[in-house]
């Protein structure tokens, strides 16, 4: 028998940490060129895509009376307001003596806000046909009072920056409805009356979009008894707004108006629509994410792949950490692009244009990054599992899109329930408006796809190494 | 040695043996019945190795040592469990009974495996969009190993030319050096080929055979598995012969030769009825071999030519009649083939 010393490798400390892994799946990634080309062809139809649809993306709606001008198209803030200055402290008294029940959400009442430029911050009390008492803030506060109609008392009172709603049913006792604060008020804010009411909408969704017509409802409410304390008629300027002037001692008014002081539900998202091409480049993303993995299989390069890791469920990990940042940083390139290219397309409307200072639009577009990384995570883990491409490309489509398809067909209860409990969730996290169809909050639709992806790859990793390779 | 495979199983180590050494073990993997120490650092052992897929036995009970600075020649038909038995030395494939270790352990349980262990299990598993030298770079990568390893095994299998060019565009040659320097990167110790020599044409052939001599001539445990011996010829040392799952053969391919050859000498002569007469003498058994050959066994050559010579029967040649390794192995086969039908008989029973 042949006896030898035997032999020692002459490399000096390998190591087959998880860095090493991960590098060696970057090595892998990039040196294919055609998944490189595939990439950026995701890339190319995400801007793409997303420019050709950014002309339809303006904001729309028959809010354009000049008053929404420049806010964001998720308010509405127009109507008919008389009002007057209230230099500091002090309170405006009122009694609605009738309302026309034109819409249950008809407003009619007191408003107190820190200019007229639309957008600013306000408090208003006011009556409704079918909701009763409301004291609202801002767009976003709403706080119930009585349930009472006109004719009602009104009375709103500032201190500082805080603002009282209290009504009353004969002028005498009062119970208080809410106090607000108002951020930014300054010694003088405009105080006053106003009108307003929602347009009438008429809304058809039908498959693969929607279509929306609004029609103009004009808010009728009479006013009087009015009176503002502290009253120094001679300090006090004259009534302003509604189309009329009146002295500064009247004391009663009747005021007509259309518009809404209110969140509008029903705006388009032109930044959620400039995104929607992601889902076009999602679908090169997916066939990336499979065929990086499946064809290990299909070229008998998986053992080599196990032989020099043979600890496969790391091996598994190291590739989607790997291909989910490359798709992160990817995605984030795609997406910046998109809004920068598309955004000058957008059809200009009332409301004011997407701004990357917005830090809505900032989050879907970071958020369309992560929507991306996730899914590619996610079509990794399912290609992981069943191994073959075509069918693992077929059934993570079929999951992302078939909600967001079927959705547009169904009635919208279950539309939303789809989209919030399917890997479709995900989207929401392009939205930057809440309308009437959002299903689920950005953050928290991200987070459902993030619940499937990491049960996907945990199923996957589990189960490598158990398999047969 | 020629062991049958019963003779193999009582040939095993008792568990005990040896001083201890604490190896690290899988849970799910059960203890191993076998301990590592230092002169097992570059030996492949398969001890009892059992493997089934569904109702089909792959291998069974096999064991056999590749022990380091010899080539073993792996042979026996296809599908006799060859790529099976490799495959579970390389973790790939999980044994329903028995051990299969590289260096005294578990494959999955090496740290940086390809230090250790280097493995060509098929020469086509390559991305075919990958230059050359990025299939190389993501294997190294993988344990850590500098980049100009790439470099070293890239020009030791004379590939240094062809590194930028994308592997679907290679020859099937080119496959092969290309998956051995794959299995090289780590200058490892122990080498796994399978099928190395599949589809070379005759120049790979020479190249691959002294590759194998110069590794195993380094001190390494080279294991390279065919299905035809003709292949191995002139570069094993030893060879594990396997048909159906269980060990044939466990011998040096000196001894086999030496077996097989069985002392015959071939006679060349044109008086072959003469030599037939003057030969068959005590001891001797004598058969014509061809119209001007004839076959002498139990003579040595010294007392044929004597004999010849002093019967007055001319003859153009004496020669030791010495068996091609090829030849060896079908007399080896044709035996186990026979085994194997007994065997089968006591299994049905």
């Amino acid at each position: 028998m042949v006896t030898t010393t035997p032999y020692r490798s002459s490399v000096r400390d390998p190591r087959d940490g998880f860095a090493q892994l991960m590098l060696s799946e970057w090595t892998k990634l990039r040196s294919v060129p055609r998944w490189g080309l595939t990439m950026l062809a995701g890339v190319a139809v995400t801007i793409l895509s997303g420019m050709l649809v950014a002309g339809g993306a303006g904001s729309s709606g028959s809010g354009s009376d000049g008053s929404t001008k420049g806010i964001s198209p998720q308010y509405r803030d127009a109507g008919d307001y008389v009002h007057r200055v209230l230099l500091g402290d002090g309170s405006i008294t009122v009694r609605v003596a009738s309302q026309k029940n034109n819409d249950p959400w008809a407003k009619g009442g007191l408003m107190l806000r820190a200019s007229t430029e639309p957008g600013s911050p306000y408090a208003a009390l006011m009556i409704t046909p079918g909701n009763g008492v409301r004291l609202q803030a801002n767009f976003t506060t709403d706080i119930p009072g009585s349930s009472g109609r006109a004719p009602r008392w009104l009375k709103l009172t500032r201190q500082g920056t805080s603002v009282t709603g209290s009504e009353s049913a004969d002028g005498v006792t009062w119970n208080k409805v809410g106090t607000v604060e108002l951020e930014g008020l300054r010694q003088g804010a405009e105080i006053g009356m106003f009108v307003a009411s929602p347009d009438a909408l008429n809304l058809r969704r039908q498959f693969g979009g929607e279509d929306l017509v609004e029609t103009s409802n004009l808010g009728e409410a009479t006013f009087d008894n009015v009176k503002v304390e502290p009253a120094r008629p001679q300090q006090l300027p004259p009534w302003r707004g509604g189309g009329e002037r009146a002295a500064p001692d009247a004391t009663s008014f009747s005021l007509a108006g259309a518009g809404d002081i209110a969140m509008y539900h029903y705006a388009t998202d032109a930044t959620e629509t400039m995104l929607t091409g992601a889902m076009f480049g999602m679908m090169a993303i997916v066939a990336l994410a499979v065929l990086y993995l499946t064809s290990e299989y299909q070229h008998g390069l998986i053992w080599t792949t196990f032989t020099a890791s043979p600890r496969r469920g790391r091996v598994l990990a190291a590739r989607a950490v790997v291909l989910g940042g490359v798709t992160f940083v990817v995605g984030l390139v795609a997406a910046f692009a998109t809004f920068l290219l598309a955004s000058p397309m957008v059809r200009k409307g009332n409301a004011a244009p997407p701004a990357l200072s917005d830090p809505q639009v900032l989050r879907a577009i970071v958020g369309t990054a992560a929507l991306l990384a996730l899914v590619a995570v996610f079509s990794l883990a399912v290609a992981s599992i069943l191994r073959r491409g075509a069918a693992a490309i077929a059934v993570v489509l079929l999951l992302l899109l078939a909600p967001l398809v079927a959705g547009s067909a169904l009635p919208l209860a279950a539309a939303k329930w789809l989209e919030r409990v399917t890997p479709a969730a995900g989207f929401a996290v392009q939205q930057t408006l809440e309308r009437y169809d959002t299903a689920i909050a950005p953050l928290p639709g991200l987070a459902v796809l993030g619940v499937y992806t990491a049960l996907a790859l945990g199923y996957a990793i589990w189960r490598s190494g158990r398999r047969h390779a | 040695m020629i062991r049958t495979p019963l003779e193999g199983h009582a040939a095993r180590p008792s568990p005990g043996a040896g001083a201890r050494k604490t190896v690290p073990r899988r849970d799910d993997l059960g203890p191993l019945p076998f301990v590592a120490s230092r002169g097992m650092e570059a030996t492949i052992e398969v001890r009892e190795l059992r493997k089934s897929y569904g109702s089909t036995v792959a291998i069974d009970g096999l064991s056999f040592t590749v022990r380091p600075g010899q080539v073993t020649g792996f042979v026996g038909p296809n599908g006799a469990g060859k790529s099976t038995t490799m495959r579970m030395l390389l973790g790939l494939d999980t044994p329903d009974g028995g051990v299969a270790l590289v260096g005294g352990r578990r494959y999955r349980e090496l740290r940086a495996p390809l230090c250790q262990v280097g493995a060509l299990l098929d020469a086509g598993a390559f991305h075919p969009g990958r230059r050359a030298r990025d299939h190389l770079l993501w294997i190294a990568r993988s344990n850590g190993l500098p980049a100009k390893r790439v470099d070293e095994v890239l020009e030791l299998v004379g590939l240094t030319t062809a590194a930028g060019r994308r592997a679907g565009a290679f020859s099937l040659g080119m496959h092969q050096r290309l998956g051995i320097a794959g299995a090289l990167l780590g200058d490892p110790p122990m080498l796994i080929f399978d099928e190395p020599v599949n589809g070379l044409d005759p120049e790979g052939i020479v190249w691959i055979r002294d590759l194998l001599r110069r590794l195993a001539g380094e001190g390494r445990a080279v294991l390279v598995s065919s299905h035809l011996m003709s292949e191995l010829e002139g570069s094993a040392d030893h060879l594990v012969v396997i048909g159906r799952g269980r060990l044939i053969a466990d011998t040096s391919v000196r001894e086999l030769l030496d077996r097989a050859s069985d002392g015959r000498v071939a006679v060349r002569t044109a008086q072959c009825l003469e030599a037939l007469t003057v030969l068959a003498v005590d001891g001797a058994t004598v058969a014509a071999g061809g119209p001007d050959s004839v076959t002498v066994a139990g003579l040595p050559v010294e007392r044929i030519v004597t004999l010849l010579s002093d019967g007055g029967v001319s003859f153009s040649g004496v020669s030791e009649h010495r068996p091609s390794l090829e030849e060896a192995y079908m007399e080896l086969t044709r035996n186990a083939v026979e085994f194997h039908a007994t065997a089968g008989q006591v299994r049905a029973w």
